[in-house]
């Protein structure tokens, strides 16, 4: 995201204009959006204009339009932002108050104007503008007869393909099916793989699997590249990284981000923070499980008597329509940062934000055991 | 009959019983009560006729006539051993009920109750009044009489009007295509019989299980009395009144009871045409890595002569020209490039053998950590199983396993949440160790211990040291000094024999997991694997595939690569299947009847045991889950309550994490539904494992289906 003007106060009003560039920048311009926002930006609406002759006469017209906002969708799969309200800025072709769609686009700029700029929202928007956090990775998730296709970025995971085919067990004669079978499979994903990933912008391809398919997928990719002259692949044919994970779901991915070889790619971007500090939270849970804990209400215990060292979060949290419920998980993450605790907050695009999100989303890894949480209802 | 066989009876009845409330809870308690199996299995001769019937049958195939209940209420010792005495024997007395119901013959029941009446007057001049229930009931169908009726345990349970009223009600309810009338039409005996097969039914209605055995003691006298007993009712009924029945198991099995009750199967399912043939018996191998389990079923297929000289031969060349030799063996099972290549199995291999008393499938699983899904998907289906263990130093440990579940500890776990029961360790390279007594000691020592920790009994374990690659100890008794001089027991082959033949249920609706669809041109488009659980299959039936809920007809079975004319329950067999699109049949589904169709759900309750996990389980964890041969991501989305080791009671609810060896009601929410049943159901399709970051880390049952999917 590019950020073009910024005029505003801290926990004050203000506004920003900003340039979204990729697909990213819409998960973080739709975090950033809320309820009772107003953006601003170029649109198209068709207006119906009465003839003389009394005839009525459709028509697109390009338009610059304020709108008080009321609701945000995003289409993950699409990575498309749709933004609903009332117009606030008097036209020719719309009155005040009539209701618009706006759907924003990358490329296109907005102003985004809010009466109160919070601390979440000033750091969204500063992991927002800040370039070199990104990961750009993609993954191949397989097992056999089951394969995903992810892209990371920085905050968002995305799945792109998802193949399922059954493959038979080898029973006697029917070992040739097994082969075919796999063969097809293999196939299926290779054309997933040349259809979504694009060497330009993903850094490196990481192939995970259990057992061995992942070394056969890669043989057989490589032998299939060089058959079809592939140019693509064999020119990246060093960007190809093995990993192991335990099943083909996609919850093993976080097993694939924390494997060493990946690890050492993705070090400083924030996929690889989240994971860690997911792992951490888990590796207390196991060791010290009194230092640990989560759900809303176990946490704010735990924040009262000032035990919180790490308090992790999910950005869906924030994104609760009700205003007084986000002031006050902010104010949770802000009084943790002040006494000297660090805080995660993961992106629910990601998988261990996802993780984090089943697990009420909220969780802490504490200073000192609490061992009469367990008492507590959750 | 002999009186072992009756006990052999009345004690898988009262260990399924058992199972049923306790699987997954107490898996180490479990098994210390049960008595030790006191016969070999075998057949049973029908008292009439004295043809010899298989052991799962009820009724004499020839005549028709019943087999012998008097172990139903033969076993006071033995249940007070049990120490359960009130629970189970409601339960036994309930499922004699249940289980002699639907293939009832009308012709040899109708002299006998007049038959019996005289008899019992007899008895009485005789002076047997004191006599105890079942004294009399013995003397009733004492086979010298000629008859071996089990009409008395229905007797007393001849309903009152208001019984019959209520039953006919459910009845109209339940299944409205069966008018009442209709039962009651058809021959007297039969009317009855209709009644007291519904009576289950009413009793749960019923809310009171006081008032339910109050009703029981009436009838009682009433029946009793018609037949001039004099004391006698007294006295059963007192003892009637100790078996009390117990609501709650009433009302676990009330779904079963419905099913029997309407389902109906057809004479072919019952007539046993391979009358003298073998039983099958699915023998699961399972272990650690290279520990050499390939490599002992392709040596005992090879000693067997199911390999032939020249394939043998082939193998042999071929291994040792990629410089692995002594691979040869391994590769009769591991028959894809890619497991020969690296010289491991990954899927489960399927083979078969005859022994003496069995035609045994052996299913080799993967011992590989990263392969026990497939391990999984393919043994449950497993009655017993041979647990193959490296005795040579180092490797042993490594089973083990140090910090982390070793392979031999883990497949050791989930076979017995299989339900598996029997066990043959077979101690593999015992050359390596030159046949020392001592090692094969400490592995037993060691190993032993882990398996009665779960849940194995120490008399169905059965310990052999051998060598497969030596052929030692395999189809004969050892040949080597070393070995023969301190081990006289039998060898790997006699040890299989010497196993309990598996319950099979043939009365029940079908139900075959899908295993497997294999595209074979033998078998045409479309064939499934798998074995059947409950029913019987022939060419021509109609069935249900699930969870796609497609009609198909089977066109042809094949069992061992040889067509046959029809499957029955515990039958491994291919069949193929016509009138459906190969799209629709995916392994993890499930063939059924088509009027009983199987359940669907993607949310689950379940009782787990947590195994040793470091991590614990929390709401919202996710892991994948296994049931039978379906495989789903899920997640943890509430822990209802942790249960007691020992007693199975709620300890405390909704607690914030579960850590290792503890056991809890949880609720999992599936990505994807799959077919399942309740445990008490169906326990083949009520067994659950779940598994996250590559290990196991529960096994448990499903308790209750949650959201059904239309």
């Amino acid at each position: 995201m590019k950020l073009v003007r910024r005029d505003l106060v801290s926990n004050g009003p203000g506004s920003v204009k900003v340039v979204p560039e990729e697909d990213d920048d819409m998960w973080h311009a739709y975090n950033l959006i809320c309820v009772g926002d107003s953006v601003l930006a170029v649109t198209v609406r068709k207006v119906l204009r009465e003839m003389a002759s009394g005839g009525r006469d459709a028509e697109r017209v390009k338009l610059k339009l304020e709108i008080k906002v009321e609701s945000v969708d995003y289409d993950k799969e699409g990575s498309v932002l749709r933004i609903r309200g009332k117009n606030i800025l008097e036209n020719e072709h719309v009155k005040i108050g009539q209701f618009h769609t706006l759907e924003i686009e990358p490329h296109r700029p907005f102003v985004l104007r809010k009466d109160i700029w919070d601390s979440m929202a000033l750091d969204v928007l500063q992991q927002a503008c800040d370039p070199s956090a990104s990961a750009d990775l993609a993954v191949i998730l397989m097992q056999e007869g089951l394969a995903h296709l992810f892209l990371i970025g920085k905050s968002i995971t995305t799945t792109r393909s998802r193949i399922e085919t059954s493959i038979p067990r080898k029973h006697g004669p029917a070992i040739a099916g097994y082969e075919s079978a796999l063969k097809k499979f293999f196939e299926n994903v290779l054309q997933a793989l040349l259809k979504h990933i694009d060497f330009k912008v993903v850094r490196c391809v990481v192939i995970a699997s259990p057992g061995f398919t992942k070394d056969q997928f890669r043989d057989y990719l490589l032998l299939e590249a060089e058959r079809r002259q592939l140019r693509s692949i064999i020119e990246n044919k060093s960007r190809l990284i093995l990993a192991h994970s335990t099943s083909g779901y996609k919850h093993s991915l976080k097993e694939v981000l924390d494997a060493p070889s990946v690890m050492n790619l993705i070090k400083d971007t924030k996929a690889a923070q989240e994971v860690r500090a997911l792992k951490d939270f888990f590796s207390m849970l196991s060791n010290d499980a009194a230092r640990a804990c989560y759900g809303p209400k176990h946490v704010e215990v735990a924040h009262e008597r000032m035990a919180i060292q790490t308090l992790l979060i999910t950005d869906s949290l924030f994104k609760n329509s009700d205003i007084s419920t986000r002031q006050k998980y902010v104010k949770l993450v802000d009084s943790v940062k002040d006494s000297g605790g660090t805080v995660h907050v993961f992106s629910s695009m990601h998988v261990s934000g996802d993780q984090l999100a089943q697990l009420t989303g909220i969780a802490a890894i504490l200073r000192f055991p609490l061992p009469d949480l367990e008492d507590i209802e959750m | 009959m002999t009186r072992d066989v009756l006990r052999k009876l009345n004690y898988e009845l009262d260990y399924d019983i058992y199972v049923e409330y306790d699987d997954g809870n107490d898996i180490e308690g479990r098994l210390v009560l049960l008595d030790k199996p006191t016969s070999k299995p075998g057949l049973w001769h029908c008292s009439i006729c004295t043809n010899e019937n298989d052991q799962s049958l009820l009724s004499c195939d020839t005549c028709g006539v019943f087999r012998d209940s008097t172990a139903i209420f033969d076993n006071d010792s033995g249940e007070k051993a049990n120490g359960k005495s009130n629970n189970s024997r409601a339960s036994v007395m309930a499922r004699s009920l249940f289980a002699l119901s639907p293939h009832w013959l009308p012709k040899p029941a109708i002299i006998p109750d007049i038959f019996l009446a005289k008899e019992a007057a007899k008895s009485h001049e005789k002076g047997c009044i004191e006599a105890r229930f079942s004294d009399l009931h013995k003397i009733f169908t004492s086979p010298q009489r000629n008859h071996s009726i089990n009409i008395a345990p229905f007797q007393f349970d001849t309903p009152s009007p208001d019984d019959i009223v209520s039953a006919g009600k459910s009845a109209a309810r339940n299944f409205p295509k069966v008018p009442l009338g209709s039962t009651k039409a058809s021959s007297n005996i039969i009317g009855k019989k209709e009644i007291v097969n519904l009576l289950p039914d009413n009793e749960i209605s019923n809310s009171s299980s006081a008032s339910s055995s109050k009703d029981n003691h009436i009838d009682v006298r009433e029946s009793s009395n018609s037949r001039d007993h004099g004391d006698a009712p007294q006295i059963i009924a007192d003892d009637l009144h100790r078996l009390k029945l117990d609501k709650k198991s009433n009302n676990n099995k009330s779904k079963k009871a419905h099913r029997n009750v309407q389902y109906k199967p057809e004479k072919w399912m019952l007539s046993d045409q391979e009358e003298g043939t073998l039983s099958q018996l699915n023998l699961a191998v399972v272990g650690h890595v290279d520990s050499g389990k390939s490599t002992l079923c392709g040596r005992i297929l090879q000693l067997l002569g199911r390999i032939s000289k020249k394939q043998m031969h082939k193998y042999e060349k071929e291994a040792k020209e990629k410089g692995k030799g002594s691979f040869a063996y391994s590769w009769a099972m591991d028959e894809s490039a890619e497991e020969r290549e690296r010289g491991i199995t990954m899927t489960v291999a399927v083979a078969y053998f005859d022994s003496k008393i069995f035609r045994v499938v052996l299913l080799d699983s993967p011992g590989h950590k990263d392969f026990v899904p497939n391990m999984i998907s393919g043994a449950t289906q497993a009655d017993a199983a041979i647990l193959v263990v490296d005795a040579s130093v180092g490797s042993f440990e490594a089973g083990m396993g140090g910090h982390n579940v070793g392979q031999t500890k883990e497949h050791a776990q989930l076979i017995r949440s299989f339900g598996v029961e029997q066990i043959i360790v077979a101690v593999n390279k015992m050359d390596l160790v030159d046949f020392s007594k001592e090692r094969f000691d400490f592995i037993k020592l060691q190993l032993g211990h882990f398996l009665r920790s779960c849940g194995f009994k120490e008399s169905s374990v059965v310990w052999i040291p051998l060598s497969a690659m030596e052929n030692q100890n395999l189809v004969a008794t050892a040949s080597d000094v070393r070995l023969s001089s301190w081990y006289q027991g039998c060898c790997l082959l006699d040890a299989i024999d010497s196993l309990k033949p598996p319950h099979r249920d043939v009365s029940k609706p079908l139900i075959l997991p899908i295993c497997d669809v294999v595209a074979s041109h033998s078998l045409g488009q479309v064939a499934v694997c798998g074995k059947l659980e409950f029913g019987a299959l022939r060419a021509s039936s109609k069935v249900l595939v699930m969870p796609s809920g497609d009609i198909a007809t089977v066109r042809t079975i094949e069992r061992d690569y040889c067509s046959c004319s029809i499957a029955k329950a515990g039958d491994n067999v291919a069949v193929s299947l016509q009138g459906i699109d190969g799209g629709h049949v995916m392994p993890g589904g499930v063939l059924c009847h088509p009027d009983f169709p199987v359940t669907v759900a993607s949310s689950l309750e379940l009782k787990v045991l947590v195994l040793d996990v470091v991590t614990p389980i929390l709401v919202g964890s996710q892991v994948e889950i296994h049931i039978h041969h379906a495989k789903e991501a899920a997640r943890v989305t509430k822990i209802l309550s942790l249960l007691d080791q020992k007693t199975g009671k709620v300890s405390r609810n909704a607690p914030r994490i579960l850590t290792a060896r503890q056991s809890a009601i949880i609720v999992v929410a599936l990505d994807g539904a799959v077919c399942v049943e309740e445990f008490s159901v169906c326990r083949a399709l009520g067994r659950a494992f779940l598994r996250a970051s590559g290990s196991t880390i529960a096994v448990g049952i499903v308790t209750r289906v949650l959201e059904l999917e239309s």
